[in-house]
């Protein structure tokens, strides 16, 4: 590391969230950027692709209850792609809490999974901890 | 030049006119062959008389492609009768399925009407909250008046939270008191509050 | 924010989040999903359009909207989609039909078969004429096989104007002089016309792509061009034209959209490519019963 990147601050973590609920994104953008993260949204896993596939991401908050190109795929898709984008981690917020719900979460991917409605310390704790933020 | 101009016209595959006979295609609908069940439905499309062999099949069809043509067939008629064969697939454990018929249901905004007291009163919350999202293409009064009255009595947050989602897109100013006492009746939850206040918000612009 | 002054009236700003739910809307809609990029393009139209509708706030025009008074999805899709066509109108989709589509058609070919590509709509032709011109300059393999470009349209008089192939420069901005040169002859103050041999070579046909036995005739296709049309559609419709498409289509057959279009809220019956040129939707190879 230079003296000049050694002396500048850690640039913001980056999260993209994805949920067709522009409401629900709204709740997670207010309550992220005001704990000082950079948001992006995508109303569904296209446009998540898009995305990812432009920009750097720290992590993605994905819904798996969109309908059709649903967050699974759209996970299956990332993990499918060439260079880092792959290894993109991914939080899966989903209304169910069945074990089937959770073992389909890691087949397709994700590092981790909540149940909806999520609170902002949960939010925020997960954020952080998914990311590579610093506590 | 490289290319080749050909009649398309005499590329039919035979010359007979379209078979109208409605015995035949339902036969057609329990090939044993995808190919032929598919077009089967393709050309039962809009015919009230095939309604009840489309309902049947459709619960028996297992190729993906075909159960979507079963369902578009189903939406060209789009009566009752239609709604009634696509309403069961929103309780379907194949979550496919569930979103294929709520897409099917989206295109029948008038057709699904009479039903939406029944299904928000459903006993599975997973029913209601599908529900919800029918209200989306209806006229503003008609998801309006339907979905206040949902939230008037529903407990489930998920089912308020796709209500909401819902109001804060077609509500009329008329959904203000019920995302009120939502939001009060769930104070101190994550989200909810959070949820109806936006809707308020978005509503209460058209005060100008 | 944007915002425009309209003959006194008071000027209607627009927020970004209510840009953001104008396009939610549009997707849901239509299926048309805009980048970033595009937002601004975006506010400035949504401005037109609520000022056209003499509406007092973005709030009050959306319920216009939602309830298509006046058919104002389609005035607003008309605003976003620029309707003027010209040559080498989406190069990166012709690119991608260069680049990889036709190589992996014709390893389903023997050799000297038949390649067929379907513009429809084709409007006045400028699109089946791009194809061939394109194929021309671009394809090494142009002469290998037998290529059939037909074009579609359901208004026979844009067909008739197709099959006299006369444009302005404005429809030939993108092609070099070179390009022109070799397809084209001057046929009038700033009109030329595409040479016979070439024009002869396409077969325009009136097809309305919601009509199955319409639609019949069109069989085996291996890349269509079907960019937007659908997005005018109904959800039933667009079912319909979909499934249609679908038949059109030869196994593993290619079908491009229009530059915001995407096939999900359409129909799930094509599987999504992502190329470096372009994002195209494929007809599955082979059917797997369940999928």
């Amino acid at each position: 590391m230079t003296d000049i990147e050694r002396a500048s601050p850690p640039s913001r973590k980056r999260i993209l969230v994805v949920d067709d609920s522009s409401l629900v994104r709204l709740y997670y953008r207010d309550t992220l950027e005001k704990a000082g993260f950079e948001v992006e949204q995508a109303i569904n896993g296209i446009e998540a692709m898009e995305k990812v596939l432009v920009q750097p991401f720290d992590l993605a908050i994905v819904d798996v209850n969109m309908p059709r190109m649903d967050g699974f795929s759209f996970l299956r898709t990332l993990r499918s792609s060439p260079g880092d984008v792959a290894t993109l981690p991914a939080l899966v917020i989903t209304t169910e809490a069945g074990e089937q719900d959770v073992a389909a979460a890691r087949a397709a991917g994700a590092n981790f999974y909540l149940v909806k409605p999520l609170s902002q310390q949960d939010l925020l704790r997960h954020a952080a901890a998914l990311s590579g933020a610093p506590p | 030049m490289p290319f080749v101009k050909r009649d398309v016209t005499a590329r039919s595959k035979d010359g007979r006119p379209p078979d109208d006979n409605l015995a035949s295609h339902v036969a057609a609908l329990n090939s044993p062959d995808g190919e032929t069940r598919w077009s089967a439905a393709r050309a039962l499309g809009g015919r009230a008389d095939a309604v009840p062999a489309l309902a049947a099949a459709l619960a028996a069809e297992p190729v993906a492609r075909v159960r979507e043509a079963i369902m578009t067939a189903l939406i060209r008629v789009g009566d009752e009768a239609s709604v009634m064969a696509l309403l069961p697939y929103l309780r379907s454990q194949d979550a496919a399925l569930r979103g294929a018929s709520i897409e099917a249901l989206q295109a029948l905004p008038e057709a699904i009407l009479p039903f939406m007291t029944s299904l928000l009163a459903d006993s599975d919350s997973d029913v209601r909250l599908l529900a919800t999202e029918l209200a989306r293409n209806m006229s503003a009064a008609d998801a309006t008046r339907i979905l206040c009255r949902l939230l008037e009595h529903e407990r489930h947050p998920n089912v308020c939270a796709a209500a909401i989602d819902v109001l804060a897109e077609v509500g009329t100013r008329e959904a203000v008191p019920a995302l009120q006492s939502c939001a009060e009746r769930f104070a101190g939850t994550p989200f909810l509050p959070f949820a109806a206040s936006t809707a308020i918000a978005r509503i209460s612009d058209t005060e100008r | 924010m944007a915002g425009s002054e309209t003959h006194g009236a008071r000027a209607v700003r627009v927020t970004p989040e209510e840009v953001r739910r104008l396009c939610e809307f549009l997707y849901r809609r239509t299926g048309m999903l805009f980048n970033d990029n595009k937002r601004y393009y975006i506010d400035r139209r949504l401005i037109e359009r609520i000022a056209a509708t003499r509406s007092a706030s973005f709030q009050a025009y959306f319920a216009i909207l939602r309830s298509d008074v006046d058919h104002e999805i389609e005035h607003l899709i008309n605003a976003f989609t620029v309707n003027e066509t010209y040559f080498n109108r989406e190069e990166h989709q012709l690119r991608c039909m260069t680049s990889v589509l036709l190589g992996n058609v014709i390893r389903r070919k023997p050799p000297g078969g038949a390649i067929r590509i379907w513009s429809v709509p084709c409007s006045t032709g400028e699109e089946p004429y791009s194809i061939a011109i394109w194929l021309m300059e671009n394809w090494s393999h142009v002469d290998s096989y037998n290529i059939e470009i037909v074009g579609s349209d359901i208004d026979t008089r844009a067909l008739k104007a197709a099959a006299n192939g006369v444009y302005g420069e404005r429809a030939l901005m993108r092609l070099s002089r070179d390009v022109i040169n070799r397809y084209f002859r001057p046929v009038a103050d700033g009109e030329y016309q595409i040479d016979s041999g070439l024009r002869d070579s396409i077969q325009f046909t009136r097809a309305n792509l919601i009509d199955a036995q319409d639609m019949a005739r069109y069989r085996d296709f291996d890349i269509v061009f079907c960019r937007n049309v659908l997005i005018y559609f109904d959800d039933a419709s667009r079912r319909i034209a979909a499934e249609n498409l679908y038949d059109c289509l030869g196994p593993g057959g290619y079908i491009c959209l229009g530059h915001s279009e995407t096939m999900s809220r359409i129909s799930p019956l094509f599987r999504v490519c992502r190329f470096p040129d372009a994002i195209v939707y494929q007809r599955p190879e082979a059917d797997h019963d369940g999928h």
